[in-house]
């Protein structure tokens, strides 16, 4: 009998952790002497009002990443877009509360060190806090880290751009920008008949 | 019109069925042979258990959700209640996208509905290369028969949709095999909403299919729960641990479910499956546990037609291209498998992965677009060994899968027959999935603009909704973590009924392949057991 396989096992895999997982276990590390250097509070750790994983500063970042992916969201007045923002945002932490804790911690990494403003700044190229970030700011970001040579910069642009296009485009709001009519009107007619 | 609702009334007329969530006090539970997990693997032997006669809990992890649940058709509903994570498992390094089903009947209940027999090079190649024995081509005849007959698998009737229709013509105009999906369906309504659980009972998935016949033949159905381990003195096992899951279905409400039973079956499938007996700590003297894990690795090409293809609507897969799968044998470079995927809003926000106006443009034509995907047939070569699970701090499973020259070979080749394909199917356009890549405007300009893009995981969109191995069977207990009939090599009253045993990955879509080689097993497990 051998121990449960709790170590990142053989060559191959441990070149990925150091690909994915280490680059932001490192700027981490360094992320939390910050605070300290320069006499920051921590940021809060439980979620936001309302939601299951998200934190208030994750909320603030996917909103300035949803309408900057999705632009048409930016385009909706100001009611409509409040609601389906909030509603995309409600997707989102429902796909990250669903995660795995291998992922949600990784997840976790990616969302703390972009809350992390010297961090956010020198990483991501963002000065601002994402509450004042307008779109066009907010693609530059993802552009730069989709092109980078870094691939732990690449999984973390992919993997907000995943999570902002298919939170939005799953909201029934989006479906007309999609030229989607909805569920196949003869079989869900003759079901809601 | 109202769809019937098998559960309501099954469970009015006394079926066993018990929701964990709901459970105050520990629920203890004595079998002839306790199942963990309900899918392809589960389902099968559920029902060939009970048909024997033999008193069968099955326990799932997932929730009981029926027909009346999924009449919305919606897309955001079948991924939060239906897949594992929420669709939106990974490999660890979050590379490799995967889409694997989590509810009573398993990944049968949200998959495309897609029944291939296991091709006879792969069972050949498993004889020769794993010591498997008993699985040939034709000991499995009859047990492909018997499943096809069971779960009314044969070639789709109707007419293929506007997508399979692209793959159809493309393979047409360029001379390439191609061939009509058999589909597991019984009065298909052709909505195209299989991957969201089927609204109106017409798929055979273990859900309106083996489970139900399990049940009325007296078996227990246990949802909503967790199995954490075997218990085991490293030669049998004694008892199963499980904790109830909560409302949400994730959360464990802290009340025990234990299953004291003569034999245990796993059926978890590849990634649950190995994790559970990782987390068992079942004996592994030869170091196979988790390894060797196949995930058929997907990529995928998309092309603006001219002409209307409503890519959501109507059965999501009935045309295939095998023309590059067996090119070079079981072991030269990497075959593939060509097929469409449907193109519900989410996921194809997903797969364009593009952001802003080009993303806004990318949707917009959502109802002209074609998908293509490979499935790439990963296992049949020394240097294509899979990936491994192993489990986090808590438990739940991780999934390490690399990328290889061997698999890249296999991904630009694959772009480049799906671009071919829809060019020559009359595509306006047609742009790899993959961060670098533009629409190409022709085929010249695809082959050459193919030729040069960077293969490195997160520029290359991957994905898998095919998870095989990590408990693979062999007669040489060096090779294998069971033996050909399913039989744990040292714990004696184990078996694994699922995709988990497989030695290579299948070459093509494994649900057919899952239910004839767990029927074959389960059938010879009956018999030992009620001899």
């Amino acid at each position: 009998m051998h121990a449960p396989c709790t170590a990142p096992p053989g060559a191959l895999s441990r070149r990925g952790f150091l690909k994915v997982g280490l680059g932001f276990s490192a700027a981490l590390a360094c992320a939390g002497l910050l605070p300290a250097l320069s006499g920051c509070a921590p940021a809060p750790t439980n979620p936001a009002a309302g939601m299951r994983f998200l934190r208030d500063g994750d909320v603030a970042l996917f909103g300035a990443l949803l309408p900057a992916v999705a632009d048409e969201l930016a385009a909706r007045e100001p009611g409509q877009r409040a609601l389906h923002l909030g509603q995309a945002l409600h997707n989102i932490d429902d796909t990250c509360a669903a995660m795995d804790a291998n992922a949600r911690a990784e997840l976790r990494k990616l969302l703390d060190l972009l809350a992390i403003g010297p961090l956010r700044r020198v990483l991501g190229g963002v000065r601002d806090d994402w509450r004042h970030t307008d779109a066009a700011q907010a693609r530059r970001f993802l552009a730069r880290w989709r092109a980078s040579r870094f691939a732990t910069l690449n999984a973390g642009a992919v993997v907000l751009v995943k999570l902002c296009g298919v939170a939005y485009y799953l909201l029934p709001a989006a479906w007309a920008g999609a030229g989607y009519p909805g569920p196949n009107p003869t079989v869900f007619n003759a079901l809601h008949a | 019109m109202t769809v019937p609702d098998l559960y309501s009334a099954g469970i009015a007329s006394g079926w066993n069925v018990v929701d964990a969530a709901t459970l105050a006090a520990p629920l203890a539970l004595d079998a002839d042979v306790a199942i963990v997990g309900s899918g392809a693997g589960g389902g099968v032997a559920a029902e060939i258990l009970s048909d024997a006669g033999l008193r069968v809990v099955l326990l799932e992890e997932g929730a009981l959700r029926t027909s009346g649940s999924f009449r919305d058709m919606d897309e955001g509903r079948a991924y939060r209640e239906l897949y594992q994570e929420g669709a939106a498992r990974a490999t660890a390094d979050g590379a490799i996208a995967i889409l694997q089903g989590r509810a009573v009947g398993g990944s049968t209940t949200v998959n495309w509905s897609s029944s291939f027999r296991t091709p006879p090079q792969t069972l050949a190649h498993w004889a020769a290369h794993h010591a498997v024995s008993g699985h040939a081509a034709a000991d499995m005849a009859p047990w492909f028969a018997r499943m096809e007959a069971r779960l009314s698998v044969a070639p789709w009737g109707m007419a293929p949709n506007g997508n399979n229709g692209v793959l159809k013509r493309g393979c047409d105009k360029l001379g390439w095999e191609s061939h009509v999906i058999p589909r597991n369906v019984r009065g298909c309504w052709n909505s195209g909403y299989c991957g969201l659980g089927c609204p109106v009972n017409a798929k055979q998935s273990m859900l309106v299919s083996t489970i139900p016949a399990a049940l009325a033949r007296g078996a227990t159905l246990v949802h909503r729960v967790r199995v954490r381990a075997f218990a085991h003195d490293g030669k049998t096992v004694g008892a199963l641990a499980g904790e109830a899951l909560g409302a949400d279905g994730r959360t464990p409400t802290g009340v025990a479910v234990t299953v004291r039973a003569r034999h245990y079956v796993a059926a978890g499938g590849a990634i649950n499956t190995p994790a559970l007996l990782l987390r068992s700590r079942a004996p592994d003297p030869h170091q196979r546990l988790g390894l060797r894990t196949f995930i058929h690795p997907v990529n995928l090409s998309i092309a603006v037609m001219p002409e209307q293809v409503d890519p959501y609507y109507g059965a999501p897969q009935s045309v295939a291209s095998d023309h590059f799968q067996w090119k070079d044998g079981a072991t030269g470079a990497i075959g593939y498998k060509l097929e469409v995927p449907p193109l519900l809003p989410g996921i194809s926000a997903g797969v364009f992965g593009s952001v802003g106006e080009a993303l806004r443009a990318d949707m917009a034509a959502l109802p002209r677009t074609n998908a293509m995907l490979a499935l790439l047939r990963d296992g049949f070569v020394p240097h294509s060994e899979g990936g491994r699970v192993r489990i986090a701090g808590d438990g739940s499973p991780v999934l390490d899968y690399d990328m290889n020259d061997y698999l890249w070979d296999g991904v630009r080749r694959a772009w480049l027959s799906m671009a071919e394909a829809q060019f020559a199917a009359g595509a306006l356009r047609v742009r790899p999935a993959h961060l670098d890549a533009p629409y190409y405007a022709d085929w010249a300009s695809a082959r050459a603009g193919i030729a040069a893009l960077p293969l490195a995981k997160f520029r290359a969109a991957l994905f898998s909704a095919h998870l095989m191995g990590g408990c693979g069977m062999s007669d040489e207990p060096r090779l294998g973590v069971v033996d050909s009939g399913g039989r744990h090599h040292q714990l004696n009253n184990l078996s694994v009924l699922d995709g988990s045993v497989f030695p290579t990955s299948i070459g093509a879509n494994p649900q057919l392949s899952v239910f004839a080689l767990s029927a074959q097993n389960a059938h010879g497990l009956a018999a030992r057991l009620v001899r």
